[in-house]
């Protein structure tokens, strides 16, 4: 069920919802969609016309791929380029992990048609709901998104504790949703980050919704890998 | 309904109305916010007042006080906390960042800037780290201004330069940790850096800044340097060489690349900027301290970014000094503040190209900084404006240093209750920022 809500939140990208609700009132504008599910506004950034000056070192963390084997976040990244993304797979909302997902799938697409950058590059998705997204409901998952031979690793953890820490090195903000009596809800509130790291493990840029967008985070792979020397 | 889908229901419904942690269009000082960060949707619990120290009175330092704004709460419209930073530094703008766990507050004299932890208890925030190497990394940027959340970074404006301490100064860049990232000066006659110079001036000097994402555009407007700010007001007005090094310039730059695109001249030292929500609204509004005008800054049919004067403030030649500015979430309204008369002025902004000032009210002596609450029910005002700028006598029963905290019903401003700065020992009061349990799941 939650991969069908998933799939119908990504395959509806352009329709839109009615007016969002406020705390007392209802704001006067339309919810709008995300940036990221149309076509860009802006002419997209020339690759390596630019600089993306190194945000930090990319942590470490020990996670569970989608057959439950453990992984080291480092062995992952190996020398590529990474775009690393936090989600859940319940995510309610339009332009939160589903955004990040179809953006993703929107960049597998190009690097399919892209030999070098896609020998170089690695799409890394991370549930950090771990109760609710074992290994094979991640591997569910990421079927239903990854196509051809482009490499998209879809992880867990084996426990919110363990995953913790990594959510702290990468600053991710996540806290589980509580009901009026205080007992917890399966949906999470949190600042939707993708993270696009180079073959150095550094970051070296960080996306949310009003500016995760497939051309701007191709053309910045691009300019990370010329960069980068990836 | 089952019990489980109306679970789901609410749980979306308070993601919704309390954090929109996740929508892509975020709105309005709430209003004032980047639109990368959470806002506060409802009633807003706690104000934090990044507040200068004043010699002679209390403890003399710099310091965060937190106001309680909970109706009902039992210490409603008083001082919850305040904490010093350990000196006085010239305090004077503050920001979240991204994910509104850190207050970032800076001094534009010693160019120190603190981050203070406001998620673990919003009502008690915590001093977490101080960066007092601000000038040494940039490469001379002095005077940082505004703290701007940008995705899991922060962007400041300097006011100035450690070289002169003219108003030659750059935009700096830091991750939410603290660390230094990247310095980016302003385009000047010297060095375009590739920006087109549309009228007469490239002072490469900066004030405030704010983004529109959905364009690729960053703006940011112009004020003075060290040398003017921190000289006494009377002393800088008598110097006629001195008023001439305010900044004229608003810069369009490429939010993406951070490379300057197109210079406009705006004369007379636009301040504060404020970008407009609507999905369609490409424009921002700033006014001039110098000139009393409202400009807008906005993109024309042509997709080039044009500035204008549309409204005047006041008498300029009474020198009103237009200050502090808010927009309203629906993109109708505009307060603006004038710091010398200590009035507040709304304009009508539903035609940006034709404000029509609707409302005038005399808050204080002086006035500075305005903010209002996201649904525009409540309307905050500040006082202080400079240490060397503020005044330091008023007439009998005129406040000089306050927060004053109103009601906006049917037009009228309702007045709340006030913090008398002075009487409680606490400094004069600046930037002011809205917090919330509820941001935290709290």
């Amino acid at each position: 069920m939650r991969l069908l809500s998933a799939l119908l939140l990504v395959t509806l990208p352009l329709v839109a919802t009615s007016q969002q609700q406020t705390h007392h009132k209802p704001v006067t504008q339309s919810q709008i969609l995300a940036p990221g599910y149309s076509a860009l506004e802006f002419p997209a950034p020339k690759p390596g016309t630019y600089a993306l000056p190194p945000l930090g070192e990319a942590a470490d963390g020990a996670l569970l791929d989608s057959s439950g084997a453990a992984v080291s976040l480092h062995r992952l990244y190996d020398d590529k380029t990474i775009v690393l993304s936090f989600i859940y797979t319940s995510c309610p909302d339009m332009n939160g992990c589903p955004l990040a997902t179809f953006v993703l799938g929107q960049v597998q697409q190009r690097l399919a048609k892209d030999e070098q950058a896609m020998s170089n590059v690695r799409l890394v998705t991370v549930s950090f709901d771990p109760a609710n997204d074992p290994p094979d409901v991640m591997a569910e998952y990421g079927r239903h998104f990854r196509r051809g031979a482009v490499d998209w690793r879809f992880l867990t953890a084996t426990s919110e504790g363990r995953l913790a820490p990594i959510l702290d090195d990468y600053d991710q903000f996540v806290i589980r949703d509580r009901g009026p009596d205080g007992e917890t809800l399966t949906t999470m509130s949190h600042i939707l980050r993708v993270y696009l790291i180079d073959s150095d493990k550094r970051i070296r840029n960080i996306y949310s919704p009003s500016y995760l967008h497939p051309d701007i985070l191709y053309a910045d792979i691009r300019t990370v890998m010329k960069n980068g020397g990836s | 309904m089952n019990k489980n889908a109306n679970k789901r229901l609410l749980a979306s419904w308070i993601g919704a109305s309390l954090l929109l942690l996740c929508t892509a269009q975020s709105h309005a000082d709430e209003t004032c916010m980047s639109p990368y960060m959470a806002k506060i949707v409802g009633q807003e619990d706690y104000v934090y007042v990044w507040t200068l120290g004043l010699e002679g009175l209390g403890d003399e330092q710099d310091k965060v006080v937190t106001i309680d704004v909970r109706p009902g709460s039992d210490t409603y419209g008083q001082v919850v906390n305040a904490l010093s930073v350990g000196g006085r530094n010239e305090a004077h703008h503050s920001g979240f960042t991204d994910d509104r766990r850190f207050l970032w507050a800076s001094g534009l004299d010693t160019s120190k800037i603190f981050i203070f932890d406001v998620h673990s208890d919003p009502g008690k925030p915590t001093l977490v780290r101080t960066i007092d190497d601000f000038a040494e990394k940039s490469g001379g940027v002095v005077g940082p201004h505004t703290n701007y959340a940008l995705p899991g970074r922060m962007m400041l404006t300097g006011l100035s330069n450690s070289a002169d301490h003219g108003g030659r100064t750059a935009l700096v860049e830091y991750t939410n940790a603290g660390d230094y990232v990247a310095t980016h000066w302003m385009p000047t006659d010297d060095n375009l850096q590739g920006a087109t110079k549309s009228g007469n001036f490239a002072d490469g000097y900066g004030y405030d800044v704010r983004v529109l994402p959905r364009r690729n555009a960053m703006i940011t407007s112009s004020f003075t340097g060290w040398n003017n700010y921190m000289m006494n007001l009377g002393t800088l007005m008598a110097d006629a060489e001195a008023m001439q090094r305010f900044g004229n310039t608003v810069v369009v730059w490429d939010l993406h690349t951070r490379k300057p695109r197109r210079i406009l001249d705006v004369p007379g030292a636009p301040l504060e900027i404020r970008c407009a929500w609507g999905a369609r609204n490409n424009y921002c509004f700033t006014s001039t301290a110098l000139t009393s005008k409202i400009w807008l800054i906005y993109e024309d049919d042509a997709g080039e970014w044009q500035a204008k004067a549309v409204a005047d403030i006041g008498d300029a030649s009474l020198i009103p000094l237009p200050v502090d500015i808010s927009i309203s979430a629906d993109d109708q309204h505009l307060w603006v503040n004038t710091w010398n008369d200590g009035k507040t002025r709304l304009f009508d902004i539903s035609d940006p190209h034709a404000p029509v000032q609707v409302m005038e009210e005399k808050i204080g002596a002086q006035i500075n900084m305005v903010s209002q609450s996201w649904d525009g029910e409540r309307v905050y005002f500040t006082s202080s404006l400079l240490t060397n700028w503020d005044k330091v006598e008023a007439p009998e029963g005129e406040d000089l240093q306050y927060f004053k905290a109103y009601a906006w019903n049917d037009g009228a401003l309702e007045h709340s209750f006030t913090v008398d700065f002075l009487a409680e020992k606490l400094g004069t009061p600046h930037q002011m920022r809205f917090g919330a349990h509820s941001l935290y799941g709290q």
